[in-house]
């Protein structure tokens, strides 16, 4: 946790004091923190052990909450060749509350807006706790392969979409050639 | 048929009649046995509201009862009842029943413990013999498929929200099993339903924990299991490391959200006090739960759940508990006192009635035991006086 390590908590020394620490309890759950570290670990274990395919994920640096990760543009899509980069961060509510996925290089794609949000249901409202970054991941891969332009962030591209499928096509690989190679 | 009988025990028939009719007093206690009363110096009514009071005390119809069941399912036991009860009846010897009313009960009682054990002992050459046979069966095999057959099991037995193996798993109704813990803040957090089919799961709140799951679980994973009951204690003290820690953490990304994360972790707060209890206490009842209550039910889902391998590795850790909890039950000096009553009793049905009444040592009993039960009756009845 570097970035924890600039910030003065009162109560730090007081070496765990009664009151001090029933301070600090009452506005954090101690055990959800706990559990989520334990949980992102662990899902980091099992992206090790057995990473899904053309994808990687692991920390930024030594923030557990903060990863880095890269997809591969899937064969047969526009987006063949490419690697995208994207900015997960695990909230605090983690596994309970959904993780935050932003696009870090620019793609053409009509669920993807400029800042790099996505507009993928299972990282808003279809969130469940069951769900791993391994999961997420898949996800957000078959999103290359199949948009959704009926729920579209950029709705020109969904338009293009659904009008001109060749040109969308075309338009999505020469941005792929030109950000993500 | 065998049934009925020792139900109305000769000791309970001897006391319960005079109080129906209250003038068979003269019958009730042999003139030897009234005679040693009055030289330990107790008048007959008090020995006879001592008897009653005696025969009233719960503990005593308790021993009637599973008396009485044990001889349902062993009648080689009731027939020798009833030849003990013939010699009861039997007016000469009716003053040694009546003598030895409190430790007359100790012998029928040890017996029955000794059927007991002998069954047990029996059940578990059994088992163990079986288990031997599956041994020999996977022996083979058992060595180098235990491995990858674990990590299967690891990954179905695992909780699909904290990933690790399910503490006290609870099952929706979806069939989906999880953490209690983990599935109850799932409800909390995430709305009622189900985290991994999204199907309404009924109330978060009062999720139970699938005890054979649970049992399973803990036998398979036993290591793991206790590591993490352990962390459950240690948790408290961990949580205010963590909370420095992570307050630090959360207080760079969520200051927008703090206000309304103060109310809901104070409740959750109070929720994790009221686990860690739970979880103490119910690693006691576990515990027992492993060594008392592994049904054969039990032992039936998992054979069908788990390869044989699996399965003999279960039987054998059963059978070692069955073998754990059989050995302390009839101490060395409940066998002792055993061994002593059943000498006496060989010597009384020897030397018939004529003995008792000048032995010491029979005299000294009935006076020890007139004194017990009349301080008990007088206890009893100071207790239930009114004030």
């Amino acid at each position: 946790m570097n970035n924890s390590t600039g910030i003065s908590i009162p109560g730090e020394g007081g070496g765990g004091g009664g009151g001090s620490t029933a301070a600090t309890s009452s506005w954090v759950s101690p055990t959800s923190v706990s559990t989520s570290g334990k949980r992102i670990q662990r899902e980091m274990e099992e992206l090790n052990n057995d990473p899904p395919p053309d994808c990687s994920a692991g920390p930024k640096g030594d923030n557990l909450y903060h990863w880095v990760s890269t997809i591969i543009g899937p064969p047969g899509t526009p987006y063949q060749g490419g690697i995208f980069f994207l900015d997960i961060t695990f909230p605090s509510g983690y596994p309970f509350k959904p993780p935050k996925v932003v696009f870090k290089t620019r793609i053409y794609h009509c669920n993807v807006d400029s800042a790099g949000n996505l507009s993928l249901d299972i990282l808003k409202d279809g969130w469940s706790p069951a769900l791993t970054i391994n999961k997420v991941l898949l996800a957000i891969r078959s999103m290359f392969s199949h948009p959704d332009p009926y729920n579209p962030l950029v709705s020109g591209i969904a338009r293009l979409y659904l009008a001109d499928k060749a040109k969308h096509d075309e338009l999505a690989a020469e941005w792929t050639m030109r950000f993500a190679k | 048929m065998v049934s009925d009988e020792p139900k109305q025990s000769p000791s309970e028939q001897r006391q319960s009649d005079p109080v129906e009719t209250g003038q068979n007093v003269e019958g009730l206690f042999s003139p030897r046995f009234k005679s040693l009363a009055a030289m330990a110096g107790w008048d007959e009514e008090s020995i006879l509201i001592a008897s009653l009071i005696v025969e009233d005390t719960p503990d005593r119809q308790f021993k009637h009862k599973k008396r009485s069941d044990l001889h349902f399912k062993t009648p080689p036991s009731a027939s020798s009842r009833r030849k003990r009860r013939a010699q009861r009846k039997s007016p000469i010897l009716i003053s040694v029943p009546a003598i030895s009313l409190e430790e007359e009960e100790l012998p029928e009682k040890q017996e029955n413990h000794q059927k007991e054990k002998k069954e047990i002992v029996a059940k578990e050459e059994r088992k163990t013999e079986g288990d031997e046979l599956k041994k020999d069966d996977s022996a083979v095999s058992c060595s180098n498929s235990v491995f990858p057959c674990m990590d299967k099991l690891r990954e179905e037995l695992s909780c699909a929200i904290c990933l690790e193996i399910c503490f006290e798993p609870s099952t929706t109704t979806c069939g989906h099993s999880f953490c209690k813990k983990c599935l109850r803040s799932a409800a909390d957090k995430c709305g009622k339903k189900c985290p991994k089919c999204r199907q309404l799961i009924s109330n978060g709140r009062s999720c139970t924990v699938n005890t054979v799951l649970w049992n399973t679980i803990q036998l398979l994973f036993p290591k793991e299991i206790e590591a993490r009951k352990a962390a459950g204690v240690l948790n408290t003290r961990e949580a205010q490391h963590q909370t420095l820690e992570t307050r630090s953490n959360t207080g760079v990304r969520s200051s927008s959200i703090r206000p309304s994360r103060i109310q809901v972790s104070r409740g959750r707060e109070e929720l994790n006090q009221d686990e860690d209890l739970t979880l103490l206490l119910s690693r006691d009842t576990s515990g027992r739960n492993r060594r008392g209550t592994l049904s054969q039910d039990e032992d039936a889902e998992s054979a069908q759940s788990l390869p044989r391998e699996d399965l003999a590795r279960l039987l054998r850790r059963d059978a070692s508990g069955r073998r754990r909890r059989g050995t302390p039950r009839p101490g060395q000096d409940e066998d002792a006192a055993l061994a002593l009553r059943l000498q006496r009793e060989e010597f009384m049905e020897a030397f018939g009635g004529g003995h008792h009444a000048h032995s010491g040592s029979s005299l000294s009993m009935a006076r020890s035991n007139l004194r017990a039960m009349a301080s008990r009756a007088i206890n009893i009845r100071m207790r239930s006086r009114p004030i």
